[in-house]
């Protein structure tokens, strides 16, 4: 079952960088902003136990501040090691001065 | 227990290459790390600018990432590090010819008895002095091959695309605090690259050492193996004993592209004084192997670990690891595969020597990720105990997230038998001589992949540390 | 890291894990009415509680068990001591079942949500000075022993987060207390039920067998699946004595829902012999950290294990054979079985401190992934710190053996039988080196059960 939950305000994504969020299921989500686009990523490394919210966003990438793996902020496959595995990753929908994206 | 009261200890267990020959730097960086120093070294070696930006990024991480809490103890390394130099640079240009290396780094080599192995492949040996290679000359045939083996900083300079497009791609800065460091102050090391389909027979070879106190020293090697080549770097280093401690950080970072076959050796005698915190790893594509041989016997503390990610179908992955530690010296080594792809295969054997109140530690990753179907890895270590002051660890980590796949791991600590002792010292040899044959016969199995040269010097080692070693 | 200086800062510590239930009122009150030593080793256990951070999977004990998604404290209310009795004749069927597997006993004891509610003892026995008895009431009859072994050499509160929560928080629990020279020819058998969700259940179990003793103690714990999280606290501490033999057993066979967390510390005297089997067959999470010691020079511990993980099931054992004194010997084998999405992590180390010569010491993990999302982590570590010694560990990971496998099918076995028969097989090696009466039977009966699921 999926369902679309507001995941921040409008107004925290609003230059190159991303946010980290939590779903009301307690899901940890990270919201990026690269140009126009918003995306959706779960808020952990897949190398280890860390949240991608303390990186930085880059060319299309979330990169992890911990030990430097990189993520595609559309497809959330690892682009660079020592990550290997993809971060999930969730629709995204911007309404009113809400960002919304799909869970479940 | 055979008697050994009259067995005196010689101090051969002293540092052999205890010298120091006298040069003249031509530039210095400031002691201690910061800004000013990293944009002096960039600007020194005249580098792009996107080079600048990743050495001043590389720093904001070292800054901001903590000291390690595990392997060995770290804890006077910040006092170390506010002391030493992080760039020097004995000569202005490289030399093109053997003849031009000035007589007192000669001198230094042939002190050190090790460029036997140099005389023959002369032609092709960077040999890396202080902080830069002053020596460079690349061997007639591997000219013709088209192979590339320069420093590193000529590499960046000479084949700017190739060298971008690889470099910092296999370990980034931040993967951990030392990669970070080189990441913003390396200087020195080897640019390699192996066309598709080429073989290469002759080692490429590289000798560095550090000589000058208090020195730093950042190596940074990239190698890559072209589709279907095959190719073996040795590196070697010996450095002086000097009464302050001193700090190696090298990052190495190999390309094997599909089918391609590497080996990379390093034998590594720093003195005791020296901190050697080094990252390795290799990135192995579709039916190609990489070779880590790996021998560690100076340093005050050496923590290494060299990794295979074995990212394509097929890809082998090998780490061969002799590590001795003598009195007041932890060799924290080991080795890391990560099976990303199906049908990869791995194998890890790792041999160490504890006496006196050395310690080694073996620590190790085995990680086998869903899908990667039946791979197979196989892990042993062994540990040899000379006294009872001696200490070994071992810590594995075994990580399996696919059922079709075969893991093992094995590991023995034991001590040289008695009864082996005595039977060898009942037909006519001294303590010494016995101890010696046992600890050769313990690590004849990866020694013996070693090029001659080495392995012999590797045992006339052997039988000086154990010289007076049984007590 | 800097000390943080804001008023928010709690006095006295971080607080981490105290809740609205859990919290000093809840130590207070179970102190009331107790000997001063007792309620002062509550306050203090609670006081160590409140300064301890809660394990996260940066520590490298708690690196593939992450607390934060595997327990809702929040949602926990503590189970409180009332009054019992037992009625074997209501039993719910899954503790009637148990019981009646359990034949040939020197007594037995039974605990229902934290309260005993029936002990009985061989007469004989008893006559001996043997005693069995609940914590509860040992605190009363038994002073003197309990001041000196309860939490103190064993799992003292100061060393971890939830040895201080147990500490401070236990309700009963059972003392066994085998004097010098007594053998017991027959087990102890002891039965533990939890039927509540959504609480926090702690327990304590602490055997002291004297000098020359003899004795097998077979703990088992059930419940029914539950929906709703329950957390099951259990601090086992077994002392043998010089010479003495003791065999500890504890058997998790919980339902699905519940967190067991089994804290055990054994502890071998001189020539001493303390073996143990621990079973994890049941809970949704279940993380056992088991440190043996052998303290005197010719001691003995056989450590061994099982598990048989399936759907979310997460086993997590963490061990350690502290080798302080020469001449001893132990021997660790844990085998685990995982099917659909279980996990299985195993932590053990082998330390030989300065002086321990002529240790002994092995360790075997292995472990058999029976499905695609199974996964198994292994890490078996050795610090050895003396140079006299035979120390080796191994570990594996893989499937079925296909040969194995085919050899059955071709003798006329469907691939579903001769994979079972390979599981028992393979499970059946720990099981068999530890034949005591009932545990084998039960345990076969059990991993067969999970297979025909």
């Amino acid at each position: 079952m999926s369902e679309w939950v507001r995941a921040a305000d409008r107004s925290e994504c609003e230059g190159n960088g991303c946010v980290h969020a939590t779903t009301p299921a307690g899901e940890k989500v990270v919201i990026a902003r690269w140009g126009d686009e918003i995306f959706a990523l779960e808020d952990q490394c897949s190398h280890q136990d860390f949240p991608l919210s303390d990186g930085s966003v880059e060319d299309g990438q979330i990169e992890c501040v911990f030990h430097g793996a990189k993520f595609d902020l559309r497809t959330g496959r690892a682009t660079q090691l020592p990550a290997i595995k993809p971060v999930r990753t969730y629709p995204v929908e911007v309404r009113d001065d809400g960002i919304y994206i799909q869970v479940g | 227990m055979p008697q050994n009261d009259t067995i005196q200890d010689l101090g051969l267990d002293e540092y052999q290459y205890h010298f120091i020959t006298e040069d003249e730097p031509v530039f210095r960086s400031g002691r201690g790390l910061n800004e000013k120093v990293v944009r002096e070294i960039s600007a020194q070696k005249d580098e792009p600018e996107w080079m600048l930006e990743f050495r001043l990024k590389a720093l904001e991480i070292y800054n901001a990432k903590p000291m390690p809490t595990w392997g060995g103890d770290l804890s006077n390394l910040e006092n170390v590090l506010d002391e030493i130099y992080f760039y020097v640079r004995p000569q202005e240009k490289m030399e093109r010819s053997w003849d031009d290396v000035p007589p007192n780094i000669k001198e230094t080599f042939e002190r050190l008895g090790i460029p036997e192995a140099e005389q023959k492949v002369l032609a092709g040996v960077g040999a890396q002095y202080e902080s830069e290679m002053v020596y460079h000359s690349l061997k007639k045939e591997w000219d013709e091959k088209g192979v590339i083996f320069d420093s590193i900083e000529d590499g960046l300079k000479n084949h700017p695309e190739l060298f971008r497009e690889h470099f910092g791609t296999v370990i980034p800065s931040a993967d951990n605090k030392f990669s970070a460091m080189n990441s913003a102050v390396w200087s020195g090391g080897s640019f390699v690259y192996i066309p598709k389909g080429v073989e290469l027979d002759t080692p490429l070879q590289a000798y560095f050492r550090v000589n000058q106190e208090q020195m730093g020293q950042f190596e940074r090697t990239l190698i890559i193996a072209d589709e279907g080549s095959k190719a073996h770097y040795i590196e070697g280093c010996t450095a002086p004993v000097y009464s302050t401690e001193s700090f190696h950080s090298g990052v190495i970072e190999i390309v094997v592209k599909p089918g391609a076959h590497f080996r990379y050796t390093t034998i590594q005698n720093w003195s005791n004084n020296m901190y050697n915190l080094v990252t390795q790893r290799a990135l192995v594509h579709e039916n190609a192997t990489m070779e880590w041989l790996d021998g560690n016997l100076g340093s005050k503390l050496t923590m290494k670990y060299p990794s295979c990610y074995l990212m394509g179908e097929g890809a082998h992955g090998s780490i061969l690891s002799i590590a001795y530690s003598g009195d007041g010296q932890h060799q924290d080594t080991g080795g890391k595969v990560i099976h990303a792809a199906p049908n990869t295969t791995s194998q890890i054997v790792s041999k160490s020597i504890s006496k006196g109140t050395g310690r080694s530690t073996y620590r190790g990753l085995c990680q086998v990720h869903e899908g990667a179907i039946n791979s197979k890895s196989n892990v042993e270590c062994d540990a040899l105990l000379i006294n009872d002051t001696s200490r070994t660890d071992t810590y594995p980590y075994i990580e399996i997230e696919e059922k079709k796949s075969n893991i093992g791991h094995e590991a023995t600590v034991s001590k040289v038998g008695d009864e082996q002792l005595f039977y060898l010292m009942s037909r006519g040899m001294d303590e010494a001589e016995a101890m010696a044959l046992i600890v050769r016969g313990f690590i004849e199995p990866i020694a013996k992949l070693l090029p001659l040269e080495y392995a012999v010097e590797l045992n006339r080692l052997i039988e000086l540390e154990m010289e007076g070693s049984v007590g | 890291m800097a000390q943080s200086t804001t008023l928010d800062e709690p006095i006295g510590g971080l607080m981490e894990g105290v809740t609205d239930s859990l919290n000093s009122d809840l130590v207070q009150s179970r102190a009331t009415g107790e000997p001063e030593w007792l309620r002062n080793r509550r306050l203090d256990a609670w006081a160590s509680y409140e300064r301890t951070p809660m394990p996260t999977t940066r520590l490298e004990e708690w690196r593939y068990t992450d607390l934060s998604r595997k327990l809702s404290l929040d949602a926990l209310t503590p189970m409180e001591w009332s009054e019992r009795a037992f009625d074997r004749e209501s039993a719910p069927a899954r503790m009637a079942e148990a019981m009646e597997a359990d034949h040939e006993s020197s007594g037995h004891v039974v605990e229902i949500d934290g309260t005993v509610a029936h002990v009985d003892l061989d007469a004989d026995l008893a006559a001996k000075g043997v005693v069995l008895t609940s914590l509860r009431s040992a605190v009363e009859d038994h002073p003197e022993l309990l001041e000196e072994y309860l939490a103190t050499r064993a799992l003292p509160a100061d060393r971890g987060k939830f040895q201080a929560l147990n500490a401070a928080l236990w309700t009963d629990g059972i003392f066994l207390h085998v004097p010098r020279g007594v053998r017991l020819e027959h087990p102890v058998r002891v039965t533990r039920w939890l039927s509540e969700e959504g609480k926090a259940l702690f327990s304590r179990t602490l055997i002291v067998a004297a000098e020359a003793s003899q004795v097998s103690y077979v703990d088992e714990i059930l419940s029914d699946d539950m929906e709703v999280q329950s957390l099951v606290s259990s601090a086992v501490e077994v002392f043998a004595g010089n010479g003495a033999q003791v065999q500890y057993v504890s058997l998790q066979r919980l339902g699905h829902g519940p967190f067991h967390l089994s804290q055990q510390r054994t502890i071998a005297g001189k020539d001493a012999t303390l073996d143990t089997l621990n079973v994890n067959m049941g809970a949704t999470t279940a993380r056992l950290d088991l440190n043996a010691q052998l303290l005197g020079s010719g001691a003995n511990s056989d450590m061994l294990g099982l598990c048989f993980g399936e759907g979310d099931q997460h086993f997590d054992h963490n061990t350690s054979q502290d080798h302080v004194a020469p001449h001893a010997y132990s021997d660790l084998l844990y085998k685990g079985a995982l099917d659909g999405r279980a996990r299985s992590v195993f932590r053990g180390i082998i330390k030989v401190h300065k002086g321990a010569q002529q240790t002994d010491a092995y360790q075997t993990n292995r472990n058999l992934l029976l499905s695609e999302e199974a996964r198994a982590d292994s890490l078996p570590n050795l610090e050895i710190e003396a140079d006299d010694v035979r120390c080796s560990h191994g570990a594996t990971v893989g499937q079925l053996d296909q040969d194995h496998l085919f050899y059955l099918m071709s003798r006329g076995l469907s691939r579903t039988e001769a994979e079972r028969l390979v599981v028992i097989g393979f499970l059946g090696e720990v099981l068999s080196k530890l034949p005591l009466g009932g545990v084998v039977e039960k345990i076969s009966r059990a991993v067969e059960a999970k297979l025909n699921v």
